[in-house]
């Protein structure tokens, strides 16, 4: 190696390091991503997490296009961004590449409380009474509007039809029913029910919702009542029996397990539904979580996507502008959003409606649960919060501990970390 | 866009300038200031790089860590030590130390072992020696990302499909998944094979280098006077390995406490931290509390801590094993 260096003549080094330095400036000016054009005056960098459905990006793309075409002065660049989302967005946003529009999966409110998403109260005009109420409120924080809601993603139950009926069992509606049709589907090579790779998914909170219980209600962590003590401990069950498929190559949001046959029963979500029915054709349907006993109720969890505009940002006006145009007043571009790719619910109810797509078969009896027993994550859901809840969760289940004491001391520490937060 | 190639074609030109100074004596002053001045230009955008991107950073992460920074990296809201004091009064901060030394004080040994013994045995052989270097060595160029999918995703899935349960099915064991299952903790089965298969090869190759610097009349003479085997090996060529052993412990050390990637990647979802883990280093922790909860104080207070555990244990083990006094 040192005989090769000392051959290098110091301007043939020079010579070289500019080219590779020209080059590469180059290279990374030029932009891959598509959607911006020339000629434009403001440049608006929108971030979106990378949609698992064929078609998405190019989706996204073509919005963007088509808002620039309608608005010449302001060009979009659209970043799909692979991987782990947040933890890109957070770090980019401490940056000046932060994106001026951005999307969040499960808004919650601590964005808005460090003053990093804009207020966009002012953008809905009349539109604002044909917007889901629910979507309304997951966006507000302390009264006032911080985010468009894209989509509604609905998460339950799917089940084989086929599976279930050649075992001689009705789709549970209980939750003992379930922990029954887990455990009788589950044979030497095969396991009933696919959760999460965790074990857990989304299983901790529904159940606390199941039994009556809340998470975070008035600014209060009370995630450590009895009720969720106690449907939490429930969980156990599940993997006592060992009916839980872990370990599999992708986790819960993707219907591979059950389009591969491994599990007949599946948490998911609706946006899997377009790809499962062209794997599984009508041989599936869908539950939601069961009530955990009589008096509880069964639930739903109704998550989806929000577009935000980072209040720090150098084109804010713009930033909203784009929001506005394509979340809340291109009702064709959201419908084709909602319904041509994977299946979500349209936040404006005039759109739901002309989304004929989901309004047939599964899909209507999906957003029939959503509506009867849809829930969203509370507000102060943020990931410090749910960590705690999930951590200790996923000690309860694997028993390495009292359920009522490890919640209780989650949920104390949730509430000094709310608190903090909202000073 | 490769600069390299060209550079050949001044081969001639290249060696004149660097003869001329130790030929020209006299021209002392000006070559002097010429060479301050490409020391300066070749040099520069180091040290500036250096100390912007390092030492500003170290300085300004410090600053956070006494500050409430909240979804800002911004200076100012000053609390004082609060921060390290709720980092340590968290029973999950503590858990992961507590993990991580466990970890280091079992993987550290265990790779140096690994690596020492395989180094000692390529060594030894006569024909293919380059390949099985070659061979033993390629793992260290794969990413841990990469690896760590393969791991979770072939070798030790949950399904009786995997390699892992497929051997396991030979013998009459029933499929188990490896990365959840808590008692027996066979996650760490995972964790350990996968941090060997990554780092045995290239610590045997800084054995290897130590190994053909030791002069081959030592062995002889040793030889001569009737030393074999085990004797020779503990007499001979480990203490002559001494400086190797030192610098490779120290190196594993240090790779063993900023344990991230793998533990990171086998327990994601995809989704948002890793607080169902059943383990989590304390970078880990680090990355979830900044990254994920956007809490930059408390992440650069960990850093800190982190950081104070290693020089520590770095000290303590230089201190121990004579790190840096030389053999003469």
């Amino acid at each position: 190696m040192s005989a090769q260096t000392s051959q290098l003549s110091r301007r043939g080094f020079l010579g070289g390091s500019v080219l590779f330095v020209a080059g590469a400036a180059v290279g990374c000016t030029s932009n891959p991503t598509g959607g911006a054009s020339g000629g434009a005056k403001t440049t608006l960098n929108v971030w979106s997490h990378a949609y698992g459905e064929a078609g998405t990006q190019q989706a996204l793309t073509r919005y963007a296009a088509e808002f620039t075409k309608a608005n010449p002065d302001i060009a979009v660049k659209v970043t799909w961004t692979p991987g782990d989302y947040a933890g890109k967005l957070n770090a980019t946003l401490l940056t000046d590449a932060a994106p001026d529009v951005f999307e969040i999966g499960d808004f919650n409110d601590s964005l808005a409380w460090h003053g990093q998403i804009a207020r966009l109260d002012d953008l809905y005009g009349s539109a604002k009474p044909d917007f889901n109420q629910g979507d309304l409120d997951t966006a507000t924080v302390d009264g006032k509007l911080y985010g468009v809601k894209m989509i509604d993603d609905v998460m339950m139950l799917y089940y084989r039809k086929s599976a279930l009926s050649k075992a001689g069992i009705t789709p549970p509606d209980t939750f003992d029913a379930l922990v029954a049709a887990a455990k009788a589907l589950t044979t030497k090579n095969t396991k009933g029910l696919f959760l999460g790779n965790d074990g857990l998914g989304d299983s901790a909170i529904m159940a606390v919702w199941s039994n009556g219980g809340d998470l975070v209600a008035d600014g209060k962590a009370v995630f450590g009542s009895p009720q969720a003590a106690e449907a939490v401990a429930g969980l156990k069950r599940l993997h006592d029996d060992q009916s839980l498929l872990l370990g599999f190559t992708t986790d819960w949001w993707d219907p591979a397990a059950l389009v591969q046959n491994v599990v007949p029963m599946q948490w998911g979500g609706l946006w899997s539904m377009p790809a499962i029915r062209t794997a599984l054709g009508d041989d599936f349907g869908v539950l939601p979580w069961p009530a955990y006993k009589p008096g509880g109720t069964p639930v739903v969890r109704v998550g989806g996507w929000t577009s935000c505009v980072n209040a720090k940002g150098k084109n804010v006006d713009a930033a909203k502008k784009f929001v506005q145009w394509l979340w809340i007043q291109q009702t064709d571009l959201q419908k084709d959003w909602s319904e041509s790719y994977g299946f979500h619910i349209p936040p404006r109810k005039s759109v739901a409606a002309s989304a004929d797509k989901v309004a047939q078969g599964t899909a209507k009896e999906t957003v029939e649960l959503a509506a009867k027993y849809g829930r969203h994550n509370p507000g102060a859901w943020n990931s410090a919060v749910s960590s705690l809840f999930n951590a200790a969760a996923a000690k309860i289940v694997s028993g390495q501990g009292d359920a009522s004491s490890l919640l209780a001391d989650a949920a104390r520490q949730a509430q000094s970390e709310i608190d903090k937060q909202r000073a | 866009m490769k600069p390299v190639p060209s550079t050949t074609l001044h081969d001639e030109r290249a060696r004149r300038p660097t003869a001329r100074p130790r030929g020209a004596p006299t021209r002392r002053p000006r070559t002097d200031w010429r060479a301050w001045g490409a020391f300066a230009l070749l040099a520069g955008p180091l040290l500036i790089g250096v100390g912007l991107f390092k030492y500003v950073a170290i300085g300004w992460s410090f600053l956070l860590s006494l500050s409430e920074a909240r979804g800002t990296i911004a200076l100012g809201h000053w609390v004082g030590l609060d921060n390290y004091r709720a980092l340590l009064s968290d029973a999950v901060f503590r858990t992961s130390l507590v993990q991580i030394l466990l970890f280091t004080l079992f993987i550290v040994p265990v790779t140096f072992a690994a690596s020492l013994g395989l180094a000692l045995l390529v060594h030894r052989i006569r024909r293919g020696r380059a390949l099985l270097r070659t061979a033993f060595l390629i793992p260290a160029a794969v990413s841990y990302v990469a690896a760590s999918l393969v791991w979770k995703m072939c070798l030790f899935n949950g399904l009786p499909a995997g390699i892992a349960n497929t051997v396991g099915g030979w013998f009459g064991m029933s499929a188990v998944p490896w990365l959840q299952t808590t008692s027996p903790p066979l996650y760490w089965v995972v964790l350990v094979t996968l941090r060997l298969w990554l780092q045995v090869g290239f610590y045997m190759v800084l054995f290897l280098a130590g190994l053909q610097g030791i002069p081959k009349e030592i062995h002889e003479a040793a030889a001569l006077d009737g030393a074999t085997g085990l004797r020779l090996l503990r007499r001979i060529t480990l203490p002559m390995l001494r400086n190797t052993s030192v610098a490779v412990l120290m190196l594993q050390f240090i790779a063993a406490f900023q344990a991230f990637d793998e533990f990171y990647n086998l327990f994601n979802s995809g989704l948002s931290g890793a607080a169902t883990a059943p383990v989590r280093t304390p970078l880990v922790y680090l990355y979830d509390t900044a990254m994920g909860a956007q809490n930059y104080g408390l992440g650069s207070a960990g850093a800190f801590v982190l950081t104070a555990l290693i020089v520590g244990v770095t000290l303590l083990q230089g201190r121990v094993t004579g790190f840096g006094k030389g053999e003469e």
